[in-house]
């Protein structure tokens, strides 16, 4: 799994790639929280290259998505692979978690 | 310290054909389970695995079982006995559909059958008619056991088991990844299906089948976002694709339900593979 972070307009847009799973959620958590930590809790997750997600993703998606918006801000989720709505769907994730199309949307749906 | 395993196969009628296509997989990679846990549909393959019965046999006994006949003939006097209770004495048990086929199609597999035969320990989940609490089936009588389970509300009779009077385990818990915790798998392959609704609904059966698949699709998504954050280790879904429609009696469809089963687990082989070597979960 690959994790790469950028800035785009008042969200850090986070790229995932490869599968969320127990092998790999520690280093995604690790790398999100650091995020928030330097006082960037919007966040929108780029899950274009995430082929898979076991339950150590969804756990590890779920703390971040917690202290996100503790900070006053969100974890929004964009380009979700079918494989992966299906998991985030079955386990309820559709329904506490904000999902767009694609990037730009998620990152608009912050505003200014 | 070795990892236990466990298959956790959850409700989903016919669909649920699609465990046998995760077994065919997981027998080619030398991949053993420590426990089977099965629900509704699922008991019936649950059942079968930890029987020891072979793929191509659980492939004909899908076959001979999963029939409209199993659906065809009406509990006259249960139906007459709700319409008129005082007149024919309504006991609180009630199905549509009379017994006799379901029982003979898993007298078949199951008749005589304990679970102290199982070669892989085996978990049975149903509900209780009185208590609507979750019952787990782990010893006795696999046939009262897969009965009980597959007792879907209206449809068919509760089963009396042990003097309770068991229901569809999806009434309760339709993919109990929570049994496997429980026992102490640490690595759950849960295959869980949300129930299909009926192409059209023409018959108080059908209307059964929808109102039951409405309110055990939403209690599948909430239980299984609680197992999913509160499993110490891994629960990998193994949800199989399907691109065409399967019904609730589509048996012609089980060799693609088995293929799609396999094809789904293999994607998740490598990583099971990587787990059970030693990797941290």
């Amino acid at each position: 799994m690959d994790v790469t972070v950028e800035q785009v307009g008042s969200a850090a847009v986070v790229r995932i790639s490869g599968s969320v799973d127990g092998l790999t959620a520690d280093a995604l958590q690790t790398a999100l929280q650091a995020q928030i930590d330097g006082g960037g809790a919007r966040l929108v997750g780029d899950l274009s290259g995430v082929e898979y997600t076991s339950s150590a993703g969804l756990r590890a998606l779920l703390a971040t998505l917690k202290l996100a918006r503790q900070k006053g801000g969100d974890l929004r989720l964009a380009a979700v692979r079918p494989a992966v709505l299906r998991v985030l769907e079955l386990s309820g994730f559709t329904t506490i978690l904000k999902l767009y199309p694609d990037v730009d949307a998620a990152v608009a749906s912050f505003g200014s | 310290m070795k990892r236990r395993v466990a298959l956790v196969i959850g409700a989903g009628s016919v669909k649920c054909a699609a465990a046998l296509g995760l077994w065919r997989a997981l027998e080619r990679h030398g991949i053993e389970l420590d426990m089977v846990v099965g629900c509704s549909g699922g008991s019936l393959y649950a059942a079968v695995m930890a029987l020891g019965y072979d793929v191509d046999t659980c492939e004909r006994l899908t076959r001979d079982l999963w029939t409209k006949e199993v659906t065809k003939e009406r509990n006259t006097r249960g139906i007459l006995a709700a319409i008129f209770p005082r007149l024919l004495g309504f006991d609180g048990r009630f199905g549509m559909v009379h017994d006799r086929a379901m029982g003979k199609a898993l007298a078949g597999p199951f008749g005589g059958r304990t679970f102290a035969e199982a070669t892989i320990p085996l978990h049975i989940v149903a509900t209780d008619l009185e208590t609507g609490q979750r019952v787990v089936l782990s010893e006795g009588s696999v046939f009262d056991a897969v009965r009980a389970s597959v007792a879907i509300p209206y449809v068919w009779r509760p089963w009396e088991v042990n003097g309770r009077w068991l229901m569809d385990g999806c009434m309760s818990d339709p993919l109990p990844v929570d049994v496997a915790m429980q026992e102490g798998a640490d690595v759950i392959l849960a295959m869980g299906f949300e129930s299909p609704f009926p192409r059209r609904v023409k018959s108080a059966t059908r209307y059964a089948f929808q109102v039951n698949s409405i309110y055990t699709n939403n209690l599948l998504r909430a239980n299984f976002a609680f197992h999913n954050l509160a499993h110490h280790t891994e629960i990998i879904t193994v949800l199989p694709e399907f691109d065409r429609q399967i019904g609730l009696f589509s048996t012609d469809q089980i060799p693609y339900v088995i293929e799609q089963g396999e094809r789904a687990t293999e994607e998740q082989i490598p990583y099971l593979k990587r787990l059970l070597e030693g990797a941290p979960a």
